[in-house]
C-alpha cells in the first residue's frame, strides 16, 4: 500500500469517525434553540422568559430541589461504596466474582432494575421517599464508582503500604496518610461522575418516585401526558449544561490526576 | 505477569483482624445483593404471583407466563428481539471500526480526545436526545427539509419517523458509545508482538485481522454485544418517543403493564429479560477470561 492510499484511508476513517460524533451530537442542539424560542415550537423571538418562569411553577422547584437533594446523596454514598468495593476486589478472595457483582447493575435494563426494587419496597411496606429514590440511583451509580476508583488505585504501589506497616502505623492511619492522597482524583471523579448519573436517570426513579419527582422524571412524566414544550426543552436544557458543566470539572480532575502521576 | 499473582502484599495480611476494615470491604457487597440481588429474585417470584383486584398475592402460577406467550405480546417479543439485533449488528458495525482505530492508528492523545467525545454525549441523558430527534427527523424537521433542498426526494419522507427506522435510529445513538469502550478496551490490551509475529511469518493484513486480532478482540466485541442486546432489548422509552402511538416493544409494555398495576405481568415479561441477560453474561464469565479484558485494572502495579 503506497504512501497515498494510506493518507486516504487515514482520512476515510477520520471522516467516519467524524459522522459518528455528529450523530451522537447533534440532538443536544434542538433542546437548547427550542428554549430560547428559536425554532418550531419558539415564538420566533429570542426570549429567556421559559427560564424565568420556570421559577415559579412549584411542582417544578420541588423537582429541582428532590433532584439536588438525591444528587448529593448519591455523589456521597456511591463513591464510598465504589471504595468499599474497589478494596474488596483488591483485597478479598474472588476478585473476579465481586467485581462481577459490581459490574451488574449496568446490564440490568432499567425498567427490571426499577421494577424490582419497586416490588421490593412495596412487599417490605417502604414508602417511596428519598430514600427509595437514593437506593436505585446509588445502585445505579456503583458500577461507575468502583471502575473509575479501581483505575486510580491501578497506579498504587502497595510496597507504601507495607513501609507503613513496618513503620507501625494502623489500618485507618496508612488509609489516610498514604492511600487517600494518591486515589484522591479518583474518588472526586467518581463523585462527579455518580452525580451526572444521579441528574440523567430517568427509568429506574420513575418506578420509585411515588409523590416525589426529580427533573429527570418530571420531563418523562408531562412528556407522556402532554407532549413537548418551550417550558420542558428549557429544562432539559438545563440539564444539558449542567451535565456538560460537571463533565468540564471531571476532565479537568482526570488532566491533574494524570500530571500528578505523570502518565500524561 | 498474571493478574493476580503479582501480588505480594495485601492490606489484610498487614493488618489482620481489623474488623472495621472489613465491614467497610464487605458493605458494597451486602448492599447490592440487598438491593438488587434479592429484589430481582422477589420479581421473579412475584411473575408466579396472581393477582387479586388491586393487589397481588403469593402463588405458584403460570397465569402470567400464560398471558404473555399466548397472545398479541408474544409478537412484542419476536419484534424486540429483531430490534434489538439489527440494532446491536448495526451498532457493531460502527463501534468496531472505531475502537479499531483508536486502539491501532491513532495517537495516545487522539485517542483519549476521541473517547472522551463519544463519552460527554452519553453522560446527557438520552431521552432527551431521543426527543430532539423526533424534530430532526419530523415531516418538516431539518432532515427532510435538506433531503427535498437536494432534490433527492420531492415530498417529506414519512418512514424517517414513527417506524423501526426511527427506533433503530433512537437505539444506536443511545447504545453505541456504550459499546466503543470495551472494543477498544479488549484491542488496547493485545500483545502487539503477537501481530507483529504474524506480519513476520508473511500473513496478508486481512488474515492476520482474522486470524489474530479479530479472535483476540472477542472478550470485548461480546461484552459489547451484551451492553447493546440487553439495553436495546430492555428499553423503555425509545420506542415510545420514536416508535409512535402502538408501537411497542418490551420495555414500553413492561411499563404499561405496571401502568395497570398487573405487577405479575410486568414481573413475568422482566423475568424473560433479565434472563436473557443472564444466559449472555454467563457465556461471556464462562468463555473468557476477565483478566484479558479488565487484567490492566484488576492489576497491582508491583
Amino acid at each position: 500500500m503506497g504512501e497515498g492510499g494510506t493518507l486516504r484511508s487515514q482520512g476515510l476513517v477520520w471522516l467516519s469517525v467524524g459522522v459518528a460524533l455528529l450523530f451522537i451530537y447533534l440532538p443536544l442542539g434542538p433542546p437548547l434553540l427550542f428554549s430560547v424560542g428559536v425554532g418550531e415550537t419558539g415564538a420566533g423571538t429570542l426570549t429567556f422568559s421559559r427560564y424565568l418562569e420556570m421559577w415559579r411553577n412549584p411542582v417544578l422547584t420541588g423537582a429541582i430541589t428532590t433532584s439536588l437533594e438525591v444528587g448529593a446523596i448519591v455523589a456521597v454514598l456511591a463513591p464510598l461504596l465504589g471504595l468499599g468495593a474497589a478494596m474488596a476486589i483488591r483485597e478479598l478472595r474472588a476478585p473476579r466474582l465481586i467485581l462481577m457483582l459490581m459490574l451488574m447493575p449496568l446490564f440490568i435494563p432499567g425498567v427490571s432494575a426499577g421494577l424490582a426494587t419497586g416490588l421490593f419496597f412495596r412487599e417490605l411496606g417502604i414508602p417511596p421517599s428519598l430514600v427509595t429514590i437514593s437506593v436505585v440511583q446509588v445502585v445505579w451509580a456503583l458500577p461507575f464508582a468502583t471502575l473509575i476508583i479501581l483505575i486510580a488505585m491501578s497506579s498504587f504501589d502497595p510496597v507504601y503500604l507495607e513501609a507503613a506497616s513496618v513503620t507501625g502505623a494502623n489500618r485507618l492511619r496508612a488509609f489516610l496518610d498514604i492511600e487517600l492522597p494518591l486515589i484522591r482524583s479518583g474518588i472526586l471523579g467518581a463523585a462527579t461522575f455518580s452525580l451526572i448519573l444521579s441528574f440523567n436517570e430517568t427509568i429506574r426513579t420513575a418506578v420509585v418516585q411515588g409523590g416525589y419527582n426529580t427533573v429527570q422524571t418530571y420531563i418523562w412524566a408531562t412528556y407522556k401526558q402532554v407532549g413537548l414544550s418551550p417550558a420542558l426543552y428549557a429544562l432539559m436544557s438545563l440539564l444539558i449544561v449542567l451535565t456538560l458543566l460537571l463533565v468540564a470539572a471531571f476532565v479537568v480532575a482526570g488532566a491533574r490526576r494524570g500530571r500528578a502521576s505523570g502518565l500524561v | 505477569m498474571g493478574a493476580f499473582q503479582g501480588r505480594l502484599v495485601s492490606a489484610s495480611a498487614l493488618w489482620p483482624g481489623s474488623l472495621v476494615l472489613r465491614a467497610f470491604l464487605l458493605l458494597p457487597i451486602v448492599f447490592l445483593a440487598a438491593f438488587l440481588i434479592v429484589p430481582l429474585g422477589l420479581m421473579v417470584a412475584v411473575s408466579f404471583w396472581q393477582r387479586a383486584g388491586l393487589f397481588i398475592r403469593p402463588a405458584l402460577v403460570f397465569t402470567s407466563y400464560v398471558t404473555f406467550f399466548d397472545s398479541v405480546r408474544f409478537a412484542i417479543l419476536e419484534r424486540s428481539l429483531l430490534v434489538s439485533l439489527e440494532a446491536t449488528c448495526l451498532n457493531l458495525l460502527i463501534a468496531y471500526p472505531i475502537g479499531y482505530f483508536l486502539a491501532f492508528k491513532a495517537r495516545p492523545g487522539t485517542t483519549r480526545v476521541v473517547l472522551l467525545l463519544f463519552t460527554v454525549p452519553f453522560l446527557v441523558n438520552y431521552i432527551i436526545r431521543t426527543f430532539a430527534w423526533t424534530y430532526l427527523l419530523g415531516r418538516t424537521g431539518p432532515v427532510n427539509s435538506l433531503l427535498i433542498a437536494v432534490g433527492l426526494v420531492d415530498r417529506p419522507l414519512d418512514w424517517l419517523l414513527y417506524s423501526d427506522f426511527a427506533v433503530l435510529v433512537g437505539l444506536v445513538t443511545s447504545y453505541m458509545p456504550f459499546m466503543i469502550f470495551p472494543i477498544w478496551l479488549s484491542l488496547a490490551g493485545i500483545e502487539r508482538p503477537l501481530i507483529q509475529a504474524s506480519w513476520v511469518l508473511g500473513a496478508p493484513p486481512v488474515r492476520t485481522f482474522l486470524n489474530v486480532t479479530l479472535p483476540l478482540s472477542l472478550p470485548g466485541v461480546f461484552a459489547a454485544v451484551i451492553f447493546g442486546f440487553v439495553g436495546s432489548f430492555g428499553d423503555s422509552a425509545v420506542p415510545v418517543i420514536m416508535g409512535g402511538v402502538g408501537y411497542q416493544l418490551m420495555g414500553n409494555t413492561i411499563t404499561s403493564s405496571m401502568d395497570v398495576l398487573n405487577y405479575p405481568l410486568a414481573a413475568a415479561m422482566s423475568t424473560v429479560v433479565v434472563l436473557a441477560m443472564t444466559i449472555l453474561l454467563l457465556g461471556w464469565y464462562v468463555a473468557f477470561d476477565m483478566r484479558s479484558f479488565l487484567g490492566k485494572i484488576l492489576d497491582w502495579r508491583v
